[in-house]
């Protein structure tokens, strides 16, 4: 009984281990890239996912809507995480309910 | 051109002329034939711009024009579109499920209500009778249990600081066509296409509200609460929070009116809030006495039951995507029956048996460390205050008397993994475990497994594989098994009995949502 709570830990441990390093936090990088520009008081306001739909996120940055040379500061593989991470809390996406806690 | 060439002449005019004025001017003949010569190039330009053909508007003058008529045609569109969305008060989605289940259950009893109440009327004693009333079962399958749940959601913006939500929802039986509303004329194959009544299934009705200019961040919540498939619930049905509260404590379509105060200001911690609820879990009318000439005012019978409880949650310190309740309600005068006196034709009315208490903690983690693991750990408790009241002798608070008070708890616990297979959309698995002493009791009527696995007095394992389609549509299967150790499991009146029972049940879903 021992043996096998000792394998199924271990295997649980190499999975997650594993997992975590194939998965990269959308969010850190959204934080990262987005948040150094966009935040109260700084050259750009503040951007919330829900300010769009997920397919107007999605057109907005093929369309290279976003204002100034993107590109410079932000690689295409770290642009998809961050169209990833926009899309998936867009206005349209699955939100959490429960009685509002206001701020 | 022509400005300065008029000029000139006027000059030259004023100048020369013994006719414009009383004065003559006399100019040096060289002067004067400058001054000819001069107007003379000056002619033949006019009359060289004069003769050639006008020119076109530079391109990007005529892009300009095109570009601000468009606008205009925006803007007409603009006011098009914002007058609709304005009209358009609620934004609606919707919910499909379509599940199959198989059951196998054993070493169970069954109550046949309607024999119950005829051996009363024959004189029998309630234990009598209820013996009399009662099937044992060995061993009963239900292979093949089809069901369609549909929802209808809704949301408004009605203001910056109130927003409105609501659910209206059938959920059925294929071709169920033997309830007490049902004939041979109206039936599951016709009940949408024939006058039948007006019901409505409202799951969900209710406005958040955030007083402006309140000293405090305060949010009040009313109405028909968002209060079934809370906390960890969301896991299995591979979607985010549902409910305000720990599904392990209370899990109803609940109404009433919930406080919140918003404390991230002061305690810096990250969600956190403070709530205080008020709502009624019975409410004691003659609705279901089909003689009362006011079905719905208040039968005198039992008293109504009410509930007050208060929640404090937030998210845990250095932990994204993570959450802890800590709970506590109180129920006073819980009803011997929640559907009413069924049975009056013994002349016997409702009534009330007690109180309760029911109190929790709930830790929840997603995602932890980006690792795609999602951990879970529930504990709930719960104490009984019985009145005295005992109908029949049988069923007081949790005894047979109603003489004693009883405490019971319960443990909850489980994890769903993500698997890092993006050719299979990221599939999930997970288990989830829970165990409830003899007289563990809570208000969790309203699960989305029709079991009502948190109430078990006794131990409940649970499987289930979610694939996911795309973000709209998903198929989970599943299996639970559950171990009863004592009877009345979801009830609070009546004694808890060891048992035996056991319950299997397979299932395979498909769940879509947009």
């Amino acid at each position: 009984m021992n043996k096998r709570v000792i394998w199924a830990g271990g295997v649980l441990f190499l999975i997650v281990g594993f997992s975590t390093m194939v998965n990269a936090s959308n969010l850190n990088i959204f934080l990262e890239k987005c948040g150094s520009c966009h935040k109260e008081g700084a050259e750009a306001p503040p951007v919330e996912p829900a300010d769009k739909a997920g397919l107007v996120w999605e057109k907005y940055f093929k369309r290279d809507r976003h204002p100034g040379n993107l590109h410079s500061s932000i690689s295409a593989v770290e642009l998809a995480d961050v169209l990833t991470f926009l899309k998936n809390h867009a206005a349209d996406s699955d939100h959490p309910v429960a009685a509002v806690i206001p701020k | 051109m022509k400005k300065t060439l008029l000029s000139v002449g006027v000059i030259l005019a004023m100048a020369t002329s013994v006719y414009a004025g009383d004065e003559t001017v006399t100019i040096p003949l060289e002067d004067y034939r400058a001054i000819m010569n001069r107007l003379d190039a000056l002619q033949q330009r006019v009359e060289t711009l004069e003769s050639s053909p006008q020119k076109t508007l530079p391109a990007t003058e005529v892009k300009y024009d095109k570009v601000t008529k468009d606008i205009d045609h925006i803007y007409d569109s603009l006011d098009a579109l914002e007058t609709k969305s304005i009209k358009n008060k609620i934004n609606f989605g919707a919910e499909l499920r379509v599940r199959v289940d198989g059951y196998s259950g054993k070493n169970f009893n069954t109550i046949n209500m309607t024999n119950f109440q005829n051996n009363l009327l024959t004189g029998m004693a309630p234990s009598q009778a209820m013996g009399a009333a009662m099937t044992h079962h060995d061993k009963i399958n239900d292979p093949n249990n089809w069901t369609n749940r549909f929802r209808i959601n809704m949301q408004a913006q009605i203001t910056d600081s109130l927003q409105f939500h609501g659910r209206l929802a059938m959920y059925k039986n294929w071709g169920d066509s033997d309830d007490g509303t049902s004939s041979d004329l109206l039936n599951d194959f016709n009940r949408s296409h024939r006058p039948g009544s007006s019901n409505l299934w409202v799951d969900r009705a209710y406005v958040d509200w955030v007083p402006e200019g309140s000293p405090v961040p305060v949010a009040i919540t009313i109405g028909r609460h968002p209060s079934t498939e809370g906390p960890p619930f969301e896991l299995r049905e591979n979607r985010l929070r549902q409910s305000t509260y720990p599904a392990l404590l209370f899990d109803g379509e609940n109404d009433g009116v919930v406080v919140t105060f918003g404390l991230d200001r002061y305690t810096g911690l990250k969600e956190s809030g403070w709530r205080f609820a008020y709502g009624k879990v019975y409410h004691s009318d003659d609705d279901n006495n089909t003689g009362s000439p006011f079905p719905f005012l208040d039968d005198e019978e039992a008293a109504d039951s009410t509930m007050a409880a208060t929640f404090f949650e937030t998210e845990i310190p250095g932990m994204e995507n993570s959450l802890v309740v800590f709970s506590y309600a109180k129920i006073w005068d819980l009803p011997f029956y929640f559907s009413g006196p069924k049975l009056y034709e013994t002349g016997m009315a409702n009534t009330d048996v007690g109180d309760m208490e029911i109190w929790g903690v709930h830790l929840q983690a997603s995602d932890i460390a980006s690792s795609g693991l999602d951990l879970f750990l529930s504990y709930g408790g719960n104490k009984s205050k019985a009145n005295g009241n005992a109908p029949m002798g049988l069923f007081g608070l949790l005894s047979s008397d109603g003489q004693s008070d009883h405490s019971g708890y319960s443990i909850y616990t489980g994890l769903r993994y993500t698997l890092p297979l993006e050719s299979l959309n990221m599939p999930r698995v997970g288990f989830e475990y829970n165990q409830g002493s003899q007289y563990w009791f809570s208000m969790t009527m309203g699960t989305p497994d029709i079991f009502n696995k948190l109430a078990t007095r006794g131990n409940v394992y649970d499987a289930y594989y979610i694939q996911p389609v795309n973000k709209h549509l998903f198929f989970r299967a599943g299996y639970m098994y559950v171990d009863y150790d004592y009877t009345g499991s979801g009830q609070h009146i009546g004694a808890p009995r060891e048992s035996n029972a056991t319950l299997e049940n397979y299932y395979f879903l498909m769940d879509v949502r947009f």
